[in-house]
């Protein structure tokens, strides 16, 4: 027989296991109704896709056949899959770059102007509410050869030769599509950016400006080390933005000139849904899942490793 | 004698003032009860609704088939028809397939892709009593599917006359050779010869198929059949010789920004003074007519390089359809029916054809006023020396293109135009891929 100590001990353990074990129930209680909707709206969806890809399905007859791993044999075969594959890494890579390194510079000039801090900080931000495809329309509009604002400003000075046709000329329109979605995607990082600068000790600055570091030497070895952890959640969110990208796409180029724009997501909807071969497209959406999937492990493995804990 | 005390009176004025209101009301919904009971019996029967889905990307032709819903409606209060089309006319599949994948396919719909939709059981054949409204329908697989809403226009030349006054043109060119000495001139005079709406890539099909019919089509209807056969080649000389054309004529008279100008935005270039002609068909003249009702402008085909003229213009499996749901209801295919009727009727079609300068495609005689513009295009039709033919994409049955064809063969020629590329190794690619499109479609 234990000692009353002892089993008091006992009594008091499986008192705080049973308040654990209320507290788990409950807690499951709050989040099943989201797990439910989650379980039906996207974890079946996915696994139905999952089936599907090894289908010849084309979205619309009853007549579902089975066809193996044919779907993934064209993908990896297909010219028009490797460049799609080709042009969705230099949109993103480019996509990653520009918006990262404008929305520091953002975040900087924002942390340390001292007037009109939240001028800047609004307009910087405003072109993140557009949805893609107001954007993609409203630069289509500014860009096009014969109307847009550019061209028409070129015609009026003079140099109506110089005229460019930006999303029609298979060495533009990628660049005009980068560019815009930059111009609408960086002040989305920059409130993060932003967010991380406002979390930087200042003593460390200070004593860093004593110690006669410059402005830049300060930038290179105390904010952008301590900014680590912005980074990681802002090339991460980036990456799988640009991954994914399809708005400005469909709008401004429709994949052209050519195929010069087309991305995987393009062919997805462009074949997949567009042209009658859903298995296909759905075959290629899940590559697609695993490319980002691999893409973000190592992106965020490299970069925390990077981050400062002060 | 009692008085009704100012309190009570009040009240009493109240439950007076009420059971009058409601006996009003009663007597109200009894005589609307009587009315549409009347109407009712009138019409034969009780309320019935269908759905109704189509291209609605042409503003005109919107306008046209919503009027005549609504006169259908006043003169059928018994049928209710709900317009659910919401779409543009570049992306009229996709609707389509969306619509059905939520449940709302139209019961009664504009059908292009017809075999397709049939082969999924999605359509049912046009009621049997129905076929006698037209002359000689398209069949698919041995039936007729569609009613359709008007034939297939010609495509050509939509010139400004001033330019080609200007130009010093004063006659219009009647072999292909004379055609590009023609743009020569226009392009001397400072204009750009053509405006192409290249963004969109059914545009692009516009070009590409006059030359494919010159070359192919007009020589060998059955050309699709054989090359998925394996029987022809896109690398045989004669379609080689018909993208040479097409990319020559790209590659030198039509305007700069040709691959990022919408369909939409053609007319406004044209009637502008940017460009002096436009490729496309009589569904064009309504839509230039708005945009500059004074700008002077005339309709030609271009002829092939013997002088000969070949146009789109064989009638195709494309129109009014009932969907497979709607005919599981006795009532609803009634109403369809009688909508279709309705729609038919020389009066009320007349006034949908005058929209969109449409030919017409029933047994009766539909008259309307048409433009000079229109005057050539039905002499084309009603010329027993043109050839009549169709788009790659618009043959059926055995000479059914895979459906993810056209996309990708219009975008690789504006990807061999944009780069210059060699005609040959692009016919071998495009082959390349037909074979392998066809194949991947037989699984």
């Amino acid at each position: 027989m234990g000692t009353p100590a002892s089993t008091a001990g006992l009594r008091v353990k499986s008192k705080s296991r049973r308040k654990r074990s209320n507290a788990n129930s409950f807690a499951l209680l709050f989040i099943l109704p989201s797990l439910i909707l989650y379980t039906l709206f996207v974890i079946v969806p996915t696994l139905g896709s999952v089936y599907l890809s090894f289908t010849s399905w084309d979205g619309i007859s009853e007549d579902v056949r089975f066809i193996g791993l044919a779907n993934f044999a064209e993908i990896f075969q297909s010219p028009r899959v490797h460049n799609a594959l080709k042009n969705t890494l230099v949109l993103t890579i480019s996509l990653v770059l520009l918006e990262n390194i404008a929305a520091i510079a953002m975040a900087l000039m924002v942390d340390r102007v001292r007037w009109f801090k939240n001028l800047f900080r609004s307009l910087f931000y405003f072109p993140t509410l557009l949805s893609g495809v107001v954007m993609g329309f409203v630069w289509a509009m500014i860009l096009n050869y014969n109307f847009g604002v550019f061209n028409q400003i070129l015609n009026a000075v003079g140099f109506g030769s110089w005229a460019i046709d930006w999303l029609g000329n298979p060495d533009y329109a990628m660049i005009s599509i980068i560019l815009s979605t930059v111009w609408k995607g960086a002040g989305y990082y920059m409130i993060i950016y932003l967010a991380g600068l406002q979390g930087i000790p200042t003593e460390l600055s200070e004593a860093a400006s004593i110690d006669g570091a410059s402005g830049w030497q300060q930038f290179r070895f105390i904010t952008f080390p301590l900014l680590a952890g912005s980074l990681t959640v802002c090339m991460v969110l980036s990456t799988i933005s640009a991954l994914k990208i399809f708005d400005q796409i469909a709008v401004m180029t429709d994949g052209g000139p050519g195929f010069a724009t087309e991305t995987l997501t393009y062919i997805i909807y462009k074949v997949g849904f567009g042209e009658l071969r859903q298995g296909f497209g759905t075959a290629l959406a899940l590559v697609l899942f695993v490319l980002i999937l691999i893409v973000t492990v190592i992106q965020v493995q490299i970069l925390r490793k990077r981050e400062v804990q002060y | 004698m009692h008085m009704i005390k100012p309190k009570a009176k009040g009240w009493f004025a109240v439950t007076l003032a009420a059971s009058m209101l409601l006996g009003a009301c009663g007597s109200g919904s009894g005589d609307a009860q009587t009315k549409s009971g009347a109407a009712s019996s009138d019409e034969g029967g009780e309320k019935v609704s269908f759905t109704l889905g189509y291209a609605s990307g042409d503003p005109a032709a919107r306008k046209a088939i919503s009027d005549t819903v609504q006169r259908f409606m006043d003169e059928h209060p018994n049928i209710e028809i709900k317009d659910i089309s919401d779409n543009s006319a570049s992306s009229y599949l996709d609707w389509l397939k969306t619509k059905d994948a939520v449940g709302e396919f139209p019961n009664l719909v504009e059908m292009r892709d017809t075999e397709v939709f049939a082969d999924a059981g999605k359509i049912v054949e046009l009621p049997s009593d129905l076929l006698e409204l037209f002359d000689s329908p398209p069949e698919v697989e041995g039936k007729v599917w569609n009613a359709p809403l008007a034939l297939n226009v010609p495509q050509g030349i939509i010139y400004s006359k001033e330019a080609y006054a200007d130009a010093g043109i004063a006659e219009l060119p009647k072999t292909y050779d004379e055609f590009l000495a023609v743009q020569e001139k226009l392009k001397a005079s400072g204009l750009s010869p053509l405006v192409v709406g290249g963004k969109d890539i059914f545009h692009m099909g516009f070009w590409v198929n006059k030359f494919l019919i010159d070359d192919v089509y007009a020589q060998d209807p059955d050309w699709n059949s054989k090359k998925t056969a394996q029987e022809v080649s896109f690398a045989d000389d004669n379609v080689v010789q018909a993208m040479t054309d097409f990319k020559f004529l790209f590659r030198n008279y039509v305007d700069k920004g040709w691959l990022s100008t919408p369909d939409n935005q053609t007319a406004s270039i044209l009637v502008s003074g940017k460009a002096a002609q436009l490729f496309s068909g009589t569904w064009m003249f309504s839509q230039i007519e708005e945009a500059d009702p004074s700008f002077e402008y005339g309709f030609y085909a271009v002829p092939d390089r013997e002088g000969h003229v070949n146009v789109i213009g064989l009638p195709s499996p494309a129109g009014w359809t009932l969907s497979a749901e709607a005919a599981k209801d006795p009532a609803k295919t009634e109403a369809i029916k009688s909508f279709i009727r309705y729609f038919f009727e020389p009066e009320q079609y007349s006034l949908y054809l005058a929209s969109l300068n449409g030919i017409p495609s029933t047994k009766e005689k539909v008259e309307y006023e048409a433009s000079p513009a229109m005057q050539s295009a039905l002499d084309l039709m009603n010329d027993s020396d043109v050839t009549k033919s169709l788009a790659i994409n618009n043959w059926w049955g055995e000479n059914l293109i895979p459906p993810q064809f056209r996309n990708w063969f219009y975008k690789k020629l504006q990807e061999m135009v944009a780069s210059d590329g060699d005609v040959t190794d692009y016919m071998k690619q495009i082959d390349t891929e037909y074979d392998a499109q066809v194949k991947a479609n037989s699984m």
